[in-house]
């Protein structure tokens, strides 16, 4: 595995505030990399300087072995950049829009191609001003990956579109995914995360607090799943409880809910404890841990604030 | 180059689709060319020997040329450096100098379309005899254009939002308009401001433009505002780059 961006020690200052304080991480060929942290955690300055639009105060950034500082003009002819705030031109067409992005690569994919593939045919004649949120973020994405780069990276891909939208763009984003190419995306949603990227670096206050695969995340947090039993009778009850399950019970409203970080034995257990009584468990729900909680438990706050 | 033209290209074509863009520019100073004609009509003033619309319609192309360089520049930039259409094309390979270059050839085509259509009406419509030779018109309005791109360029580096660039583009151009001898001659002006006024670039282009316009002069009559001006291009061109940011 290459390493197709590789951080060391880097760090931005604005005035007293550190936005990225000392952040080193690689990402490798081929895998979606999530740069994860509430507003402010630092993470578009991060992009930023890895993109060469910022320049870091200290630490190095290499990019396809490249140096973005001083061979910027090789790196962006394969690099591809959706940005968070930029608009486009409003009066611009859009496959014009396209056709113009591609004008300046040395080559570039088909326009019609790059309509079909982001479903924006039916679009072509319209004024960039007139899409809704969704075809701006996919006409974003489109003109971040004209020039068939083999490193897109994307700022909140989904910020501000409706779930439909949303989904809309992680199916776009995995096939890009399955075409070779390696993205860096940033994000403020856990959920998105855990959807798409291979690896998360979790950013707080401008430092790595975690960096693993979401499922090693949640592991290593070492968090709790929740067993949901629903109408519980007496007896039932009465026998999990007597069964001495790893798990914390509560009962409420004819409900049993288990706490417990070995949620496949607990499973297991009342499975054999509902046979011996003879009765089915009804509405069994299981919710695993979430990097929502992952983040709850390494920093105390939520992410969202 | 070629990408640079095609830079143009596309802002020519964008201007073009809107229509304020359209008014302001091009429908706004001819609508002052007709007023200025309706209202003097026939008038001679005679102590100058000369029509009195003959004298103020080389002013209203200078008025003309200020609000697309100056105005139109300084506002214009700002506001799609404010949306982050540079800062999004930063990050492609095109070179800035295609950019600002695309910029500047959009506009100054822009203002020999408007003076062409000022001309038109002025001379067609209200009669203004034209005496100078063509060439030297385009000479002045050229070395005029440059400079006033420069300004507008120059106030963009200065200001952050796109309101404040409003505000001190409008400043600007109505200090420019009042005190450039455009409606009031510097001659009519007490001491201090006269000498301001005839420093002005707009003063500057708006004498020299009457100089060839109406006396029919040439580039002997005319260096020494020809000369100024450019003096103002290289200056404010200088600090307009060093002040310059795509965001």
């Amino acid at each position: 595995m290459n390493a197709v961006v590789a951080v060391r020690q880097l760090t931005k200052r604005y005035g007293s505030l550190s936005a990225v304080d000392g952040v080193s991480f690689h990402v490798e060929e081929g895998e979606i990399f999530g740069i994860l942290g509430p507003n402010g955690a630092g993470k578009t300055t991060t992009v930023e300087m890895i993109e060469g639009l910022r320049r870091p105060d200290s630490g190095s950034v290499s990019v396809l072995g490249m140096d973005p500082q001083t061979e910027g003009r090789a790196i962006k002819e394969r690099i591809g950049v959706q940005l968070q705030t930029a608009t486009l031109y409003d009066r611009i067409r859009v496959h014009e829009a396209i056709d113009l992005f591609a004008g300046y690569y040395q080559s570039a994919v088909p326009t019609v191609t790059l309509l079909e593939e982001f479903a924006l045919v039916d679009k072509a004649d319209t004024f960039v001003g007139k899409l809704s949120g969704g075809q701006r973020q996919r006409l974003a994405l489109t003109l971040a990956v004209v020039n068939d780069p083999s490193l897109i990276f994307l700022d909140e891909p989904t910020t501000g579109l409706d779930p439909q939208a949303r989904r809309n763009m992680w199916d776009i984003i995995r096939s890009l995914r399955k075409r070779g190419k390696t993205t860096v995306m940033t994000t403020h949603s856990m959920e998105e995360a855990e959807e798409l990227c291979h690896r998360v670096a979790i950013l707080d206050h401008g430092k790595i607090i975690a960096l693993d695969t979401p499922n090693g995340l949640i592991s290593a947090a070492n968090l709790q799943s929740r067993v949901e039993i629903g109408a519980v009778g007496e007896a039932l009850r009465k026998a999990i409880e007597e069964a001495g399950l790893p798990a914390t019970a509560v009962h409420a409203e004819g409900r049993l809910i288990l706490h417990t970080t070995e949620a496949s034995d607990v499973l297991t257990r009342l499975a054999q404890v509902a046979a011996e009584q003879g009765v089915a468990l009804e509405s069994l729900t299981v919710k695993k841990a979430t990097l929502e909680d992952v983040f709850l438990s390494l920093t105390g706050r939520h992410l969202r604030e | 180059m070629g990408i640079t033209l095609r830079q143009a290209w596309l802002e020519t074509k964008l201007f073009v689709r809107g229509l304020d863009n359209l008014f302001w520019t091009l429908a706004f100073p001819m609508f002052f060319v007709a007023l200025f004609g309706l209202i003097y009509q026939d008038t001679l003033w005679e102590d100058m020997g000369v029509r009195a619309f003959e004298y103020v319609f080389p002013g209203v192309v200078v008025m003309a040329m200020m609000v697309t360089g100056i105005m139109h520049t300084g506002i214009g930039f700002v506001e799609e450096r404010e949306k982050g259409i540079y800062r999004r094309l930063s990050l492609t390979p095109l070179q800035p100098s295609a950019i600002l270059g695309g910029q500047l050839l959009h506009r100054y085509g822009l203002i020999l379309v408007q003076t062409g259509l000022l001309f038109a009406i002025g001379g067609l419509g209200f009669g203004a005899r034209i005496s100078g030779n063509l060439g030297w018109i385009w000479l002045v309005v050229t070395i005029g254009s440059l400079c006033f791109l420069s300004i507008g360029f120059l106030l963009a580096g200065f200001v952050q939002t796109a309101r404040a660039a409003n505000g001190i583009a409008t400043a600007v151009f109505f200090l420019f308009l009042m005190l450039g001898g455009i409606f009031f001659p510097s001659d009519m002006m007490p001491g201090f401001l006269a000498t301001v006024s005839r420093a002005l670039p707009s003063t500057l282009v708006n004498t020299a433009l009457r100089e060839v316009m109406i006396q029919g002069r040439g580039p002997a009559a005319i260096w020494r505002e020809l000369a100024a001006v450019g003096g103002w291009f290289l200056v404010s061109f200088v600090v307009a780059i060093k002040l310059f940011r795509w965001e």
